[in-house]
């Protein structure tokens, strides 16, 4: 069992640090891609355009200012659908910083945030 | 009372109903089994039944499986921490505290594994989200603390298992069992971790179920290292350190409050207070008793040379301090049910030593015959007063084996020391290799697998 398990711990460190150097190589560095992501040319969406983006087909969220397309990733999302279902269309900042009970997503989901980026939510003055 | 009470003999145990190590096996499946079928009802029953897993599709189940095996790490270590408890008495119903060991050896073991699998699992299923999400789960920011203190526990799991499962080479006794007191700070930070990120129960859920696993493991982490040295430990002193050949010595110690109470064949764990010593004052190691339970309050205990510890108590003199906490154990069986073979080695002939010596106090009836394996005559330091019972008890019979004259034991020997070895219930005690060796002999002789038992203190 010892032979085993030194195996197993040796093939684990190996594709943990493998991933890393992987992940580290082809990154685009994440202030590069703020940087990319030029504020200005963001497109403005005002909230009854929002608003029309509330279903499974097409669910767009507003999160700190931002608006996302989240509409391939609700799939992908860890809970059931109708989780992230509920918020589409509308203000999701409370939501997604607190996933309804006061847990905060994780960096993981925040570094994934920009790929669904599509505009600025529209202020009210 | 029942007939079987009545034929017991004083100062043994009855023999188990049934074979204790089949009991083990079972206990060790069922906690094997109960985290995954628990974590995979319970999410089932509180998320629904999960979407389609697609095999050619790994998004759909290296998430799943990154949490499980999440899931299980943290369960399997806060049993085996739960297991770590060492009550005495506790052991019995598995054959004594070896079983329980084994079983808390190899929950440690599963644990360990599925915690390495666990951030495999999540990183490559992190993979479809891009390199920045993969980087963020290894390159946790300050205040994503749910996420660095998983990699802080998996750390530590490494530092306090590696040595266990001698990743490294043998440690050195000491050396492993400080570096195994990380589990508690390892357990506590695992805990932090699962319940900040757990997906499938609420947070409620969550604190309820691993705060009461955590609080379990907690109470017999803090029993066995804060508790038990204060409670549990009992005061005696030597009264007398018997040299019985070079290497070996036979303490005699009397209570300075209780005594144990302990039946033929049990270990406790001595713990000198002697600040003299050269080496192992105040650490505890396991020693078997080798005195009759007819001798109590009196305990007398045999310890070989066999690290820095055992090689310093060689010296001790009478009227030294030194603490036992026990009984622990439960090898020998009562004589009365079933005719014996008792095959010891080296200082592994203490356990037969102590029931000898019972036997002897008490004038039972036995039929027993003890093979005494030892390299040559000068070795063998208990013979010749097993000898002087043998004259004494009836149907007790002690054959010497000697590895230098006549080599290994062998299946001959065996078959003209016992020619009913089929019908005898087989108890070896010694190194692993005369362990190993009498195992194979006895099966091939026809002594059935479940009538075979054996001790060896190799815990590691």
């Amino acid at each position: 069992m010892n032979q085993f398990l030194y195996t197993a711990f040796v093939a684990c460190i190996a594709g943990i640090v493998s991933i890393w150097l992987y992940a580290a190589l082809i990154v685009t560095p994440p202030q590069a891609a703020a940087e990319a992501a030029d504020e200005a040319s963001l497109r403005t969406i005002s909230k009854a355009e929002l608003a029309r983006h509330d279903h499974a087909e097409s669910c767009w969220k507003a999160i700190d200012g931002l608006v996302y397309d989240f509409t391939d990733y609700i799939p992908e999302h860890p809970t059931p659908p109708a989780v992230m279902l509920r918020w589409c269309g509308k203000e999701a900042s409370e939501a997604y910083h607190t996933k309804g009970y006061g847990s905060p997503h994780s960096p993981a989901a925040d570094a994934m945030l920009p790929d669904y980026l599509i505009g600025r939510l529209e202020t009210n003055n | 009372m029942t007939p079987t009470n009545a034929r017991r003999t004083a100062g043994f145990l009855p023999p188990l109903p049934g074979p204790a190590g089949r009991r083990c096996r079972w206990l060790l499946i069922g906690l094997l089994l109960l985290p995954p079928v628990t974590a995979v009802v319970g999410s089932m029953a509180t998320t629904g039944v999960p979407g389609s897993l697609v095999f050619s599709d790994p998004a759909t189940w290296l998430q799943p499986l990154g949490s499980l095996t999440g899931i299980l790490a943290l369960a399997w270590l806060l049993l085996a921490l739960m297991l770590s408890i060492r009550l005495p008495g506790l052991d019995q119903p598995l054959g004594g505290m070896l079983g329980l060991w084994r079983v808390h050896h190899y929950l440690g073991a599963a644990a360990l594994l599925s915690a390495l699998l666990h951030p495999l699992f999540l990183l490559l299923a992190s993979a479809p989200q891009g390199p920045g999400a993969t980087l963020a789960l290894l390159q946790p920011m300050p205040r994503a603390w749910p996420l660095w203190t998983g990699w802080l526990a998996l750390g530590l799991m490494l530092l306090f298992l590696a040595p266990s499962f001698q990743f490294f080479g043998r440690p050195a006794y000491q050396r492993w069992k400080l570096l195994h007191l990380l589990a508690g700070p390892a357990a506590l930070i695992a805990l932090a971790h699962g319940i900040a990120l757990a997906r499938w129960l609420s947070p409620q859920q969550a604190i309820v179920t691993w705060g009461l696993l955590g609080s379990l493991a907690a109470v017999a982490f803090f029993w066995r290292k804060g508790l038990s040295p204060l409670l549990a430990r009992r005061p005696f002193q030597i009264d007398r350190a018997d040299v019985l050949a070079n290497g070996v010595i036979e303490l005699t110690l009397s209570p300075l409050r209780r005594t144990i109470e302990f039946t033929a064949g049990q270990f406790v764990y001595l713990t000198p207070d002697i600040p003299e010593l050269e080496a192992g004052n105040r650490e505890e190691h396991p020693y078997t008793i080798s005195s009759a339970p007819a001798e109590l309050p009196t305990i007398r205990i045999g310890i070989k040379s066999l690290g820095d510890a055992s090689w310093a108590l060689q010296s001790v003199a009478a009227g030294e301090r030194v603490y036992l906490e026990g009984p622990y154990g439960r090898f020998l069986s009562d004589p009365a049910h079933r005719p014996q073979l008792w095959i010891g080695g080296g200082i592994g002939l203490t356990p037969f030593v102590s029931a000898a010596r019972q036997l002897s106090h008490i004038q039972a009836d036995c039929d027993i015959t003890l093979i005494y394996c030892a390299n040559d005559i000068t070795r063998a330091y208990y013979l010749r007063e097993l000898q002087h019972i043998a004259e004494a008890v009836d149907g007790l019979r002690v054959i010497p084996h000697f590895y230098l004259d006549q080599g290994y034991l062998n299946a001959a020997f065996l078959r003209q020391a016992a020619a009913d070895l089929d019908k005898r219930e087989a108890y070896v005690c010694g190194p692993v290799a005369l362990i190993e060796l009498t195992e194979e002999l006895l099966t091939r002789l026809g002594t059935p697998r479940g009538a075979i038992h054996t001790e060896a203190f190799d815990l590691l």
